[in-house]
């Protein structure tokens, strides 16, 4: 009986969150209330538990990057590096666009996908008002790059951070399996810009003097903040591919540098706090404690042992449909609740497969599938939204199809680039 | 002291009033806002100078004011270009709150006047006799009647 109010309490939790009927942290939070009022949960297991509490290396992970990311906006490195790159490009609207959606691609594999695209989007804005150019193809660009270059790494996308603590993969395990096939994603769609956006591209020769007389220098704010944050960060990069060789946490990592940066900065707290996104944090911790509830009554061990049976030996099978069912949803619903309450089950399916071989395919699956089925729609990710909302804060709106139009064709070419990669590297030749 | 003895003669603005005509205006007579009156002479709502701005300052920059740094001379010309052929409707927000005007009886004391002001943060307030506008009030007049005088050197 407990196990049928679970589900029902966990069902109706899923349903709010999906709908946005109230906000994600108020349905969150009720979730695990009502998980604790069915008495499944107690403070032991939702503070204590490594299996089924709240997963503290996923939030100080995320609290650390966060920090980080505070104190390296306040050195204008983000603006710098967008204008150098369009100068370089002298103009020509595609070059441009190739330059910001690599710059994007690139932040977005180090940093959070939304904050990479707060930073990229104001001076794309800038760069396409010196041109006389429509900022919407670039912005809708931007949105789909992050989204594509975020899954490259652990720390790039908060899926990837949850996958890599429930599977105890490491930062080296995401790049060496998922960089190389982001690489490829890249140029792919770098490919279908210049036919998507192709009319966008007019190329003014007047309009480029405008561009070169911005002159980025000026908007590096403190030389001395960049030049420490720099070393700090690339301190930060080494200790996550080095985490497994020093027995460091990733979420230890970010926190040394994010400590390291706040004492080097000399900045107030609601500076280096500017960009830790509270409500996405407690967001977290209700959604573990509601998918903590569902593996402590068991629900989650019975389904996947019945998926484990139905799947058999038959991992090819069992990959292609969490790739597509897992970007099919995430086009739909936010995929950080979707990747927290499945990630409990492909972890049955990969222990049944001892954990070798084609059944570890089935977490870069899901990773692939989450983040990349995230550009499908203009809701499909946190990215997507924020792009949208600032766009129509500078009077240029983009409606839910418009972005989507565009959206679905590029994760629908991804997802199908994505199941290619999969089946040649870990069935075909692996 | 009343509202009516700090109000000061204040030029008449309309929505239908060129931005540029407007900006000048204030700028000239060193107003912090201007007082926008309708059809029928009562005040329709406030512009103060910071909606100027904010009509002429693209939202980017605003929400990233590190990038004003790569602009030049040049580009700030081509923005303030932007007031030529707009009016005064274009630097209201839209839509104004015609509800919460900053006005004051022409009874009104001083610190009433001071409250308005603070509670509305607005540099202006309209002083009105009935259905007849008196005057206007700025920050700096009556803080220049407020404050105590200073010592003499």
């Amino acid at each position: 009986m407990t196990s049928v109010l679970v589900v029902a309490a966990f069902a109706a939790a899923y349903v709010l969150i999906a709908t946005e009927r109230i906000h994600r942290v108020a349905a969150a939070l009720s979730g695990a209330a009502a998980m604790v009022l069915l008495g499944v949960v107690d403070a032991r297991v939702a503070f204590f538990s490594e299996k089924t509490g709240v997963d503290w290396n996923v939030i100080f992970l995320l609290l650390g990057m966060m920090v980080i990311v505070s104190v390296l906006k306040q050195t204008g490195v983000f603006d710098f590096v967008a204008i150098w790159a369009a100068k370089r490009t002298r103009g020509r609207p595609f070059a441009t666009m190739v330059m910001l959606v690599v710059i994007t691609a690139i932040a977005s594999a180090l940093l959070d996908n939304v904050t990479t695209v707060l930073l990229v989007a104001p001076v794309t804005l800038l760069v396409c008002d010196r041109l006389g150019l429509a900022p919407v193809p670039f912005l809708i660009a931007e949105a789909l790059a992050s989204n594509i270059g975020g899954t490259a790494t652990l720390i790039g996308d908060p899926p990837n951070i949850i996958i890599a603590s429930r599977a105890g993969l490491t930062f080296n395990d995401f790049v060496a399996n998922l960089a190389p096939i982001v690489i490829i994603l890249l140029v792919v769609f770098i490919g279908l810009c210049r036919v998507l956006f192709r009319s966008a591209f007019t190329y003014d020769p007047e309009r480029v003097a405008a561009l070169m007389a911005l002159d980025e220098r000026e908007v590096i704010k403190d030389r001395g903040l960049l030049l420490r944050s720099g070393i700090v960060l690339v301190a930060v990069m080494v200790g996550f591919v080095a985490h497994s060789a020093l027995h460091i946490e990733p979420s230890m990592v970010a926190l040394l540098g994010a400590g390291a940066l706040v004492a080097l900065s000399k900045l107030d707290p609601p500076e280096f706090l500017e960009e830790v996104e509270w409500p996405t944090l407690v967001f977290f911790m209700g959604l573990f404690v509601m998918v903590g509830a569902l593996v402590e009554v068991g629900v989650i061990g019975r389904l996947g042992a019945l998926i484990t049976d139905a799947v058999g030996d038959q991992y090819l099978l069992a990959s292609s449909v969490l790739l597509g069912g897992s970007a099919l949803l995430s086009g739909i619903v936010d995929n950080i609740p979707y990747v927290a309450t499945v990630a409990p089950l492909v972890q049955t399916m990969v222990d049944a497969g001892n954990g070798v071989g084609h059944s570890t395919a089935l977490w870069w699956a899901l990773a692939l599938g989450a983040d990349l089925g995230g550009n499908a729609t203009a809701v499909g990710a946190s990215a997507n939204v924020v792009v949208i909302g600032i766009a129509a804060r500078n009077g240029h709106p983009i409606s839910f199809w418009q972005f989507t139009k565009y959206g679905s064709v590029v994760a629908a070419v991804t997802i199908a680039v994505s199941w290619l990669y999969l089946w040649l590297r870990y069935y075909a030749l692996g | 002291m009343t509202a009516r003895t700090l109000a000061q003669p204040f030029p008449t603005v309309t929505p239908d009033t060129d931005a540029m005509d407007a900006a000048q205006t204030m700028a000239r007579l060193r107003w912090p806002g201007l007082i926008i009156s309708g059809d029928d002479g009562r005040p329709y709502t406030i512009l103060p100078g910071s909606e100027v701005l904010r009509f002429l300052i693209p939202t980017y920059v605003q929400d990233d004011p590190g990038l004003a740094r790569a602009l030049d001379e040049r580009a700030s010309d081509e923005l303030f270009r932007k007031l030529v052929r707009s009016t005064v409707r274009d630097l209201l927000p839209q839509p104004p709150d015609y509800d919460d005007l900053p006005v004051v009886d022409a009874d009104a004391t001083s610190l009433e006047v001071a409250a308005v002001m603070a509670r509305m943060r607005s540099p202006l307030v309209a002083v009105v006799d009935g259905d007849k506008v008196v005057g206007a009030i700025t920050v700096n007049r009556l803080l220049e009647h407020l404050l105590p005088p200073a010592p003499a050197s």
